[in-house]
């Protein structure tokens, strides 16, 4: 981000407060990572442990210092690099490579990743059939299930709108390490109109699988196949897509965000993103801007990830459909006029509650989905040692 | 005796039609779509749109039926043929969705935008509602499943004028299916849908390319 949001001179909240308010989720957490510390062996045990203090830790200092982006900033980039790490490790225990040959695929050993969801739909309502080479349900050689994935996305979308890319998408942790790396960003101007791209790779993939009874992301144009698992180079055809691949890749999660301090590849092509946008119309939490105390510094503007504020909808009060709700709007904001809100109440009503009521929300998806991903590569990392 | 079999035999190109026509609406879905959504102002505007898309697309299916029937099998024998055909087919395609992603020359609102031809894809423009003809044509020239079911039955009648209206009752079969396609214009009420479409056609011109071109060349160094 070419602002880093910085501590704003607000006090912060007393240590047992923070800690009271920290406790439900905190309760939570140790029922999540249970099973981990239930699992045998000493590297499974310290793995949980160190997974629920990190994630109840980060959230007692949400609570302590009123501030979101931060700490929410520092699980994220943690889920994004632990991710491929665990899912590599899978791969390699299961079929000794990353590459999935045509076999497995067939065979439905494909594991089942949310950014297919948007592609599975036509085909879905039209023939009763998923286009996707996974299985319905967990089996043994395919733990990352269809069935588990969608139910966990229609949940957390229901609640969180467009925060899943905030707080659930492991590939966005990516985005948002690389972002951080520079103090400042060496390309400031964006052309507003790359922000239409994503609905343009959502419609064109929405229709070619429509056609071709394929998912046409995954074969052609996903960026993340570098760092899960991609289709056994076999052909010219092959080369080509580990090619794109390779190209989204390094151009949209790592150069570009280092560039610009954005999270690019969000902003500017992920389909998944613009259609999870949709359902920021349904969910009940936002941000608002008061349009009383905003001095017109368009900080938050320039602090934003995706792009999700321009001049125009800071005038309106509100962000644009993009906006994932990380906070760091909020956290910019000097004058305090950028706020958590939750709908029918009155803007700037008690946005710290709504603040609240958002963040249980999210940060018990964050350690539901987040906290088990970070635990499992944690086991196998201590593995190596203990 | 004749009577019910020709009546049989309009019958059954109508139901086909009209029994594969959400195949055919898929099929055609990526160029159609798109392109109405960028073009077409008011529903008036996308129904005559439509109308022509759908005239290019009859052009190329009765031209398949004629070839189909010229040469007495459901598609060339020739796989290299067949190939090659259909490759240029996906190549005219690519070159219309391309001619209409991009806007005509002189539309542009400033230097900056001329001088970045990247930055131009979606750019709103003049319309070129004459590209409807040549993206309905290359449409219908697309080997898709229903198409292959049509052309099967057709090459089973004795004489082309049978060939050429079972193709065309099939076709108005399948055509009931593109009407609420009009409904597309209605998205031009947001502002950023014209460029967005423009955007989508863009990238599918990249895909009927590379499947144009990757059929062309195996087309070509299989034929020697």
């Amino acid at each position: 981000m070419p602002n880093e949001p910085k501590s704003k001179p607000r006090a912060v909240r007393t240590v047992s407060r923070s800690a009271l308010l920290t406790l439900p989720m905190a309760l939570f957490g140790l029922l999540m990572f249970s099973r981990t510390l239930a699992l045998p062996g000493a590297a499974a045990k310290m793995a949980g442990l160190a997974a629920w203090l990190f994630m109840a830790g980060l959230f007692f200092f949400m609570m302590r210092t009123f501030e979101t982006y931060r700490w929410r900033r520092i699980f994220f980039v943690t889920l994004g690099f632990l991710f491929p790490v665990g899912f590599i490790w899978d791969l390699i225990s299961l079929r000794s490579s990353m590459s999935i040959p045509i076999e497995k695929m067939l065979s439905g050993d494909t594991p089942f990743c949310f950014l297919v969801i948007p592609m599975t739909i036509i085909p879905a309502a039209l023939t009763k059939t998923i286009i996707f080479p996974g299985s319905i349900l967990p089996t043994a050689s395919n733990p990352h299930a269809i069935a588990t994935m969608v139910a966990l996305w229609v949940l957390a979308t229901l609640v969180l709108g467009k925060a899943w890319c905030s707080f659930g998408c492991f590939f966005g942790g990516l985005e948002e390490g690389f972002s951080a790396l520079a103090k400042k960003a060496r390309i400031n101007k964006i052309n507003p109109r790359w922000r239409l791209v994503p609905w343009a790779v959502l419609a064109a993939i929405v229709l070619l699988s429509a056609a071709t009874f394929e998912p046409t992301y995954c074969r052609w144009l996903c960026p993340f196949k570098t760092v899960t698992e991609y289709p056994e180079v076999r052909s010219v055809e092959t080369a080509i897509q580990a090619g794109i691949f390779l190209s989204l890749f390094s151009g949209l999660v790592v150069v570009l965000p280092v560039l610009t301090k954005r999270r690019t590849q969000c902003a500017f092509f992920c389909p998944f993103g613009a259609f999870q946008s949709l359902f920021n119309k349904i969910t009940a939490f936002d941000i608002r801007i008061d349009r009383d105390k905003c001095a017109d510094c368009v900080s938050c503007q320039n602090s934003c990830p995706t792009l999700a504020l321009d001049k125009d909808s800071i005038g309106r009060g509100k962000t644009l459909l993009a906006c994932m709700k990380c906070g760091a709007c909020v956290d910019v904001c000097h004058k305090g006029a950028a706020v958590w809100h939750v709908k029918g109440t009155a803007p700037n009503a008690s946005p710290e509650r709504a603040r609240l009521l958002y963040l249980y929300g999210a940060w018990a998806f964050a350690t539901m989905f987040g906290g088990d991903i970070i635990a499992s590569s944690l086991q196998k990392l201590f593995g190596l040692v203990v | 005796m004749l009577f019910y079999s020709n009546v049989s035999f309009a019958a059954e190109a109508v139901l086909l039609g009209l029994a594969s026509g959400p195949a055919c609406l898929a099929s055609c879905g990526p160029v159609l779509l798109p392109w109405l959504a960028a073009e077409a102002d008011g529903v008036r505007g996308a129904t005559s749109r439509l109308a022509v898309f759908l005239g290019g697309r009859l052009g190329g299916y009765l031209l398949f039926a004629v070839g189909a029937w010229a040469l007495g099998v459901a598609v060339p024998v020739d796989s290299h043929a067949r190939t090659l055909v259909f490759g240029l087919a996906n190549l005219g395609l690519a070159a219309m969705l391309g001619l209409s992603a991009w806007p005509p020359r002189g539309s542009c609102r400033n230097n900056a935008q001329r001088a970045n031809a990247l930055v131009q894809v979606g750019e709103p423009g003049r319309t070129r509602p004459k590209l409807a003809l040549a993206l309905g044509f290359f449409t219908g020239l697309n080997l898709c499943p229903p198409f292959v079911a049509a052309s099967v039955r057709a090459v089973e009648t004795r004489s082309l004028a049978g060939a050429l209206t079972f193709f065309l009752l099939f076709f108005g079969g399948t055509t009931v299916w593109f009407v609420p396609a009009v409904a597309v214009s209605a998205a031009r009420r947001i502002a950023e849908v014209a460029t967005v479409a423009r955007m989508t056609m863009a990238l599918l011109a990249a895909y009927y390319a590379y499947l144009g071109a990757m059929s062309v060349s195996w087309g070509i160094l299989h034929a020697q």
